[in-house]
């Protein structure tokens, strides 16, 4: 009875750690599947990312520096394996702030004034990540800079 | 429902509260992964500088090398290894609700996981800071 009781509550939200899945398709019906599909792509880009940069690295004692990315950059496999990260982590973190904000803020100003905070502040490092991966050419950037 | 019901049903909610592995789950949830966007904003910022160059870029990563951000490094991974568990079994009850009734082991196995796999992963990442470490 108990089971039944459990399958049949948990219909509306199985997982009870996140949403229920949203009844209306559109915006937040999308954004309901595009965390679970993006969550489920970085689980492998992130991780392997993290795996790489700092347990490979130590393991295998390679210095990372100007060098190490030019070298793996040379290879367009980690640039698209970085594009790819880079998009799906910000729009995965920041629709995960977006709703952490609209549980906790209540309704008005400040809710207002933090959610364009936040939209603003997500298209300009968008941007910003997406010109320095897409652009990065060691033999234009700078030899010399101001630290020595 | 009367209003002697609706008093007992707070009286029950109030008195008999406990943190259930289900809320302990969904916090931690949400707040590694607050913590993984926060670290991802300054790290997006450290990356390009890669544009202006070894001698800037060089600097800023020296920045990073020390231990309290090691340390930080190490929670992050941390955090991305529980969000990333977690994360899957969230999947797989939303789409496999028969799970459900496995829920409480499906937390206990996210919970051990992290744990167990964050220990060779931090004896690896704080080697540099490390008596047994070369620098």
């Amino acid at each position: 009875m108990t089971r039944l009781r459990t399958i049949y509550l948990s219909g509306k939200n199985p997982s009870r750690a996140a949403r229920v899945r949203p009844e209306n398709p559109g915006f937040e019906r999308f954004m309901w599947y595009f965390m679970r599909i993006s969550g489920l792509a970085l689980v492998i880009l992130a991780l392997g990312h993290m795996l790489i940069m700092h347990v490979l690295v130590q393991l295998t004692g390679q210095p990372v520096d100007f060098g190490f990315v030019t070298s793996r950059w040379g290879n367009p496999f980690w640039r698209v394996y970085d594009f790819l990260l880079l998009v799906l982590a910000l729009i995965h973190g920041v629709n995960g702030t977006r709703i952490v904000i609209g549980d906790f803020v209540g309704r008005g100003g400040l809710r207002a004034l933090l959610l364009v905070s936040l939209g603003a502040v997500t298209v300009l490092w968008l941007i910003l990540g997406m010109i320095v991966i897409i652009g990065f050419n060691p033999a234009t950037s700078p030899a010399v800079g101001p630290f020595t | 429902m009367t209003s002697l019901d609706r008093l007992l049903s707070l009286q029950d909610r109030l008195v008999r509260y406990r943190i259930s592995w289900a809320q302990l789950a969904w916090f931690g949830h949400r707040a590694s992964g607050i913590g993984v966007v926060l670290y991802l904003f300054v790290h997006i910022v450290e990356t390009s500088m890669v544009t202006l160059g070894p001698n800037v870029y060089n600097t800023t990563l020296g920045l990073f090398h020390n231990l309290p951000v090691r340390l930080g490094e190490i929670l992050l991974m941390a955090a991305l290894v529980y969000h990333s568990l977690n994360g899957l079994r969230v999947i797989a009850m939303d789409f496999w609700p028969r799970l459900t009734i496995y829920y409480r082991g499906l937390t206990y196995a996210v919970v051990t996981s992290t744990v167990v796999s964050m220990i060779p992963l931090a004896l690896i990442m704080i080697t540099p800071y490390a008596p047994w470490g070369h620098t």
